[in-house]
């Protein structure tokens, strides 16, 4: 949108004037309008019409304005007037300026949906206002409320048909508002496996170190496509989300990645570089300290020798020491 | 000097040397350096207690002498260090590896060395060539050569070095015998050694650099290989042997080298495969006497002579070698660098960046054994991240809000995390400041560091409490045990030695079995534990030299 909407009413004429040139007067905007989709300014409308007075002007696009079919927005040039479309002229039928108001501000909002009480500050109406139209409008089915996973107890608006952003729903991870871990976990195995069998297989092949290091590489893509393959996934996953689970296989240490460049053209290539994983084994054994009672001790710090923790008494060791 | 770095010295002391040492060892370890009428009326001991111990220490290396604060005239001050008292922990490891490098006269030399702190190098050859012939086979006995070849061979590796000469104030009680007792069937073949060429001995330094003193492997070169003269007379009369006053004792350093490179070279087979290991153990055999023990990495070596020096049953290919080169450095651990185009390439390894990887490598184990591999998770991310704020690592770490939020917590309240506060406002109001979630290397590893030496003080604890608890049953073992040696030095019969036996009920030999097993437990743990103390000690070593 270019410009912000405004509620003020252009200037209104001081003259009353005859009515015959004001309905063509307003015919004519209205068929400018259509001609400029993206809206018209005061400035194109005198082109248009230059015998056309200011005030009989502005009591043509008052009369548009009232009857729902003209909207009048605001830029940085100054005012522009766009058609309505027909469709939403139609669903607000019957209802009153401020719920029309409230349902301009929701449709604003996009798929990120608003708060009720940003719609406060922007329409300036007391809450219990905003709230029994936002019942109203709930009801005719012209907007819907869902609960964001970012704050559990905020609710946003949207409109009706939209489908909510991924922000607010979590994306592939969240359903109905829970994170779900043992999908996430399942998927995290699952892509683990794929690469250290492909490690493995390339490890047992016997060729040449450089031929064997490369084969044991699996690009996103690859991945991805294999996740998808064995079908255990209710949502569908797009190469980002993949990307987000091996990067948690690198964070446990089993994966590591390269990036590569890559020809624009080849698949699953972003930006001419494609990331590779491999499957990767640890560089030390646990060490020593934790093959010890005292390395996993919760009352470390309390033991002392002749306190009531102590080495001599301690509980852990008896246990280590009988197993 | 820390409190736990105290007390696990005055167990190692006391353990090994006695409680009168353990007490003057841990009061000059609390006090600093001090004079000896200081100590003897701080301890309360007597004068000739307090001498003797001092004797003891000094001749381990422990403590040191220089002359006092005052000057040259003031009375000598006594000055101990933890660091030479808690290498007494490591000393299974130091007589394991010389073992696999130069068999059981390796490991004899060594363990005599240790137990004695300072020799000579006629009476340490004695002595293990005596133990040798006692466990061989009757009739044969140990070569007074052989022995002397291991150990020149020991100090050519740099495994051995000299004490440095003291100055003339020095009171070096020396308790090598250079009068050994016969033992029959010793053919007598002492080693003539030739009063030594004077070295270029540097200043004697109050505190040792032992890298500049002790490379007497000229003068042994020159001492060694000497005629042998063989007499027949079996009785060894207390001979000079001309090399009085040349002291050796164990390069602690050089073994600790040896363990890096052994470390290292386990770490790339674990990472890539055997023989990647091969080609790094090479490039480290090259390295070993050219490089100081604090260098960041080795001397660069060119794949032309890493091929000529690979063992030659590896059988690798020129090409081959060099994917394999070619791999090491691009493999994101980095524990091999290019360091040029010549020769085929010149390669060091990097061993401070190596030991960095190990340490983090022994942190991140920690954290996983301790908290669950979820905290590990979020462990490595913030230490490859560097900083995060808290909805940051959960939708890094892909974990639910609520258990992320109580892990790092708990990793925040045994200060393995830190927090970092940015301020939007001057004013430090929490709902204006960022609070970022870090983990700084160094500072963890000196905690566990901390935290390994109160691991090892409590299991060495337990380990005595457990033996003073059975104590009459041991004493009662070892008294039964005494007389069935006896008897059977005397010939009895069958039915007096089943008798005898038959005084340890069955209970307490179960008993005993469980005592034997525990201690068995507790000392290998002991020596576990050690091992992340060398790694910890040699990575924070390495960020202390460079910076």
């Amino acid at each position: 949108m270019e410009g912000t909407r405004t509620n003020q009413r252009a200037p209104s004429a001081p003259h009353p004037e005859p009515e015959a040139t004001s309905v063509r007067a307003s015919f004519r905007i209205k068929e400018l309008c259509q001609q400029f989709p993206h809206g018209i300014t005061d400035q194109v409308i005198q082109n248009d019409m230059p015998h056309l007075e200011p005030q009989q002007r502005a009591m043509a696009i008052n009369k548009l304005l009232s009857l729902g079919q003209l909207d009048l927005l605001r830029n940085s040039a100054g005012l522009l007037y766009r058609l309505k479309d027909s469709q939403s002229t139609s669903k607000m039928k019957g209802s009153d300026n401020q719920e029309k108001l409230v349902y301009q501000i929701i449709e604003d909002a996009g798929n990120k949906g608003i708060w009720s009480r940003d719609i406060r500050f922007k329409s300036n109406l007391p809450l219990t206002e905003i709230n029994k139209i936002l019942k109203n409008l709930e009801s005719k089915k012209l907007i819907k409320a869902v609960k964001s996973v970012a704050a559990s107890k905020k609710k946003v608006y949207m409109l009706y048909n939209l489908q909510p952003d991924r922000s607010v729903t979590g994306g592939a991870w969240y359903s109905d508002q829970d994170f779900e871990s043992e999908f996430v976990e399942v998927l995290n195995q699952q892509c683990f496996k794929f690469l250290q069998s492909k490690a493995e297989a390339a490890r047992d092949s016997k060729q040449s170190p450089m031929v064997q290091r490369n084969s044991s590489f699996a690009t996103s893509h690859e991945v991805w496509k294999y996740i998808c393959e064995l079908g255990i996934s209710k949502v569908d996953l797009s190469m980002d989300d993949i990307e987000t689970i091996l990067n948690t296989l690198i964070y446990d240490g089993k994966v590591e990645m390269t990036v590569i460049a890559a020809k624009e053209g080849t698949v699953g290539s972003v930006d001419g570089q494609m990331k590779l994983y491999r499957g990767v084994n640890a560089i030390i054994q646990p060490t020593g300290l934790v093959k010890t009672p005292c390395g996993l001790c919760p009352v470390f710090d309390d033991c002392h020798e002749g306190g009531e923790i102590s080495p001599s008494t301690c509980i852990y060791m008896s246990e280590w020491l009988d197993f | 000097m820390t409190a736990q770095e105290v007390r696990l010295c005055g167990l190692l002391l006391q353990e090994h040397f006695g409680e009168v040492v353990e007490k003057v060892g841990t009061h000059l370890l609390k006090s600093g350096a001090q004079n000896l009428r200081t100590i003897i009326h701080e301890t309360g001991l007597s004068v000739d207690l307090v001498k003797k111990s001092l004797c003891v220490l000094v001749q381990h290396g422990a403590t040191t002498f220089s002359s006092g604060r005052k000057g040259p005239g003031s009375p000598t001050e006594y000055h101990t260090s933890c660091d030479r008292i808690l290498r007494i922990l490591r000393y299974p490891r130091y007589i394991y590896t010389a073992k696999t490098l130069y068999g059981d006269t390796g490991e004899l030399i060594i363990e005599e060395l240790l137990q004695r702190g300072h020799t000579t190098m006629s009476s340490t050859v004695k002595t293990v060539a005596d133990r040798l012939t006692q466990n061989m086979a009757e009739g044969r006995t140990m070569d007074y050569t052989e022995v002397s070849l291991t150990f020149s061979k020991l100090v050519e590796t740099h495994f051995l070095q000299r004490c440095p000469p003291l100055p003339g104030v020095g009171n070096k009680d020396s308790s090598a015998p250079s009068e050994t007792p016969a033992t029959p069937g010793t053919p007598a073949a002492p080693v003539n050694t030739a009063p030594p060429t004077p070295e270029s001995f540097p200043e004697c330094y109050k505190v040792p650099s032992v890298t500049l003193i002790g490379r007497g492997k000229r003068q042994l070169a020159s001492e060694d290989g000497e005629e042998q003269r063989s007499a027949k007379r079996a009785k060894m009369d207390p001979e000079t042997h001309g090399d009085e006053g040349i002291y050796w004792q164990v390069n602690f350093e050089r073994f600790h080298l040896h363990f890096r490179d052994q470390t290292i070279i386990s770490a790339v087979a674990n990472k890539l495969d055997q023989t990647s290991s091969e080609i790094v153990r090479t490039m480290l055999r090259m390295s070993e006497v050219t490089t100081s023990p604090m260098a960041t990495c080795t001397k660069p070596l060119s794949a032309n002579e890493i091929f000529r020096s690979l063992p030659p049953s590896y059988n690798i290919l020129r090409p081959i070698l060099d994917q394999y080169l070619t791999l090491l450095v691009d493999d994101p651990m980095e524990f091999v660098g290019k360091a040029g185009e010549s020769g085929g390439g010149m390669f060091v390894v990097n061993l401070h960046r190596a030991l960095a990887n190990l340490a983090r490598a022994t942190l991140e184990s920690v954290v996983q054994e301790r908290f669950g591999s979820r905290s590990a998770r979020i462990f490595r991310l913030l230490l490859r991240k560097r900083h995060l704020e808290q909805k940051q690592v959960e939708d890094f770490a892909m974990i639910p809000a609520k258990e992320a939020k109580d892990m790092l917590y708990t990793l925040l309240s045994q200060n393995l995390v830190q927090l970092q506060e940015i301020p939007k406002t001057p004013d430090y109001a929490p709902s204006r400041t960022f609070y970022l979630y870090t983990v700084n290397q160094l500072p963890t590893a000196r905690m566990l560091l901390q935290n390994c030496y109160k691991t090892v003080a409590n299991l060495i604890e337990r380990r005595l409490f457990e033996t003073k608890e059975s104590k009459r049953l041991l004493e009662k073992s070892q008294r039964i045990e005494a007389i069935l040696a006896s008897l059977q030095a005397s010939g009895a019969e069958p039915e007096q030695l089943t008798e005898v036996e038959e005084m340890i009920t069955a209970p307490e030999k179960q008993q005993l079995d469980t005592l034997r097993l525990h201690i068995n437990k507790l000392d290998s743990a002991e020596n576990q534990v050690d091992e992340t103390i060398f790694l910890l000690e040699s990575y924070i070593n390495s960020t202390n030299a460079s910076s």
